[in-house]
């Protein structure tokens, strides 16, 4: 099958054979796909090469056939993205996060536009922590592991703004006594799902919760980037 | 192989690991050897058996070396204030045959990159914030890879430096030298623009 300009981020990419690369590739309209860029590691081919980076918008054009495609043009959509300092750490942490909890071919629209926007997020001054834990329940809820944020799962009742609540995944929320370790706050939750930046302590109990959901959606799995991020913001 | 030698269908199976060596260049490598150069053959051999076995990494820069400290770490002749940290062995050898360098070294042996398995850990980052520690060091010069990756990693390492006292500096990059506008790319463009310097 021949794919035609569509819009696409490459994701990762690894030597693959002599002189070419296997691109991660997400795109808009066929998930992420496994691309095969030939001669691209040739040293005349060092123009290409550089324009195959991850956080570019790129048109490209493909052969999918079987389990890998071939790139056979690629070509930028838009201005060349830079991602200084922390935000570039936590681009590679988005570009894990999706490589990780997708599979190949299995397309997601709501997912591609909600990277492309996270990106240009990511240098912004409104907060690094915010702008991933919204990206974070965006793909949970375009692969169809949709966080439950307005009642409690063992009773049923709807959340109090001011209850403690701890976070079970694939079933939500639930009260807990006051003090708690890992609680979360009912009015963070309700405004996690409202899409309000929360307190900066339900910030960081959101971020805590967020790593235990994708734990799970993992098998039990860790991310390379959580112990990236982990240093750099360490020495704060 | 047709020849019916299962050694010399070894032989040119093993050279196909090289880079930029396919089947029949392999071949050609093989036939070479065995019917001109058995001696530098068995020497070549020789060579490569006892690299393979002996040459593992220096303990203070994780370059090559047979030692445990290597030549470079150990001498006396290198200023021991700065400090250039590369991805590769093969870096600090383009750095060493480009410039005037006399500072030490360290090599990462990769860059950060989650989806290739490589963290802080794997790069050897607590051994280099121990050796910017020792405070004998004033300057970090970074020289990872213009890349995404490589340019996270430099991020990553300047605050390293930081937290340690130590001042870090990156390498320059822009337009080739001998190359166009016209035809440098667009990241590169944009790059040499943004980080243009005053003719004052
Ligand atoms: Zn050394």
């Amino acid at each position: 099958m021949r794919i035609e300009q569509q819009p696409a981020y490459v994701l990762h990419a690894r030597p693959y054979r002599e002189t070419s690369l296997l691109l991660e590739c997400l795109t808009r309209d066929h998930g992420r796909l496994g691309v095969v860029a030939r001669g691209v590691r040739r040293e005349r081919a060092r123009l290409q090469r550089a324009q195959l980076e991850p956080f570019q918008p790129l048109a490209i054009d493909l052969m999918l056939r079987g389990e890998l495609a071939t790139l056979l043009g690629a070509e930028p959509a838009g201005l060349p993205l830079r991602l200084p300092g922390d935000a570039g750490l936590a681009g590679l942490y988005l570009n894990e996060l999706v490589v990780r909890l997708t599979g190949r071919q299995d397309p997601h629209p709501p997912l591609y536009e909600a990277y492309a926007q996270t990106l240009p997020q990511l240098c912004m001054p409104a907060g690094l922590g915010w702008t991933l834990r919204r990206f974070e329940r965006d793909l949970l809820d375009a692969l169809g592991y949709g966080l439950q944020l307005s009642f409690d799962a063992d009773s049923g009742e709807s959340l109090d703004e001011d209850g403690d609540y701890l976070y079970r995944a694939e079933h939500g929320p639930v009260r807990c006594a006051p003090g708690t370790a890992r609680a979360l706050r009912g009015g963070d939750l309700l405004a996690f799902a409202q899409d309000r930046k929360p307190s900066a302590a339900g910030l960081a109990a959101l971020r805590g919760m967020m790593r235990e959901v994708i734990r799970f959606h993992l098998g039990g799995g860790e991310l390379r980037a959580w112990r990236v991020l982990a240093g750099a913001v360490s020495r704060r | 192989m047709s020849s019916g030698s299962p050694l010399l269908a070894d032989l040119i199976e093993a050279l196909r690991c090289l880079p930029g060596v396919g089947g029949k260049s392999a071949q050609r490598m093989a036939f070479h050897l065995l019917e001109r150069e058995r001696e530098r053959g068995l020497k070549l051999a020789a060579a490569m058996e006892q690299a393979m076995r002996r040459i593992g990494n220096c303990t203070r820069c994780r370059n090559f070396s047979e030692e445990p400290v290597c030549a470079l770490c150990a001498g006396t002749g290198r200023d021991r204030h700065v400090l250039c940290v590369v991805e590769s062995p093969t870096d600090l050898a383009a750095i060493e045959q480009a410039t005037g360098y006399r500072g030490q070294y360290f090599v990462l042996l990769g860059r950060l990159s989650p989806l290739d398995g490589l963290g802080p850990d794997e790069l050897g980052l607590a051994q280099l914030a121990e050796r910017l520690g020792e405070g004998e060091i004033e300057e970090m010069i970074i020289a990872t890879n213009p890349t995404v990756e490589g340019e996270a990693t430099a991020h990553y390492l300047a605050q390293l430096a930081r937290a340690g006292g130590v001042k870090p500096t990156r390498l320059a990059h822009g337009v080739p030298l001998g190359g166009e506008l016209e035809f440098v790319d667009r990241g590169t463009l944009a790059h040499a623009f943004g980080s243009r310097q005053s003719l004052e």
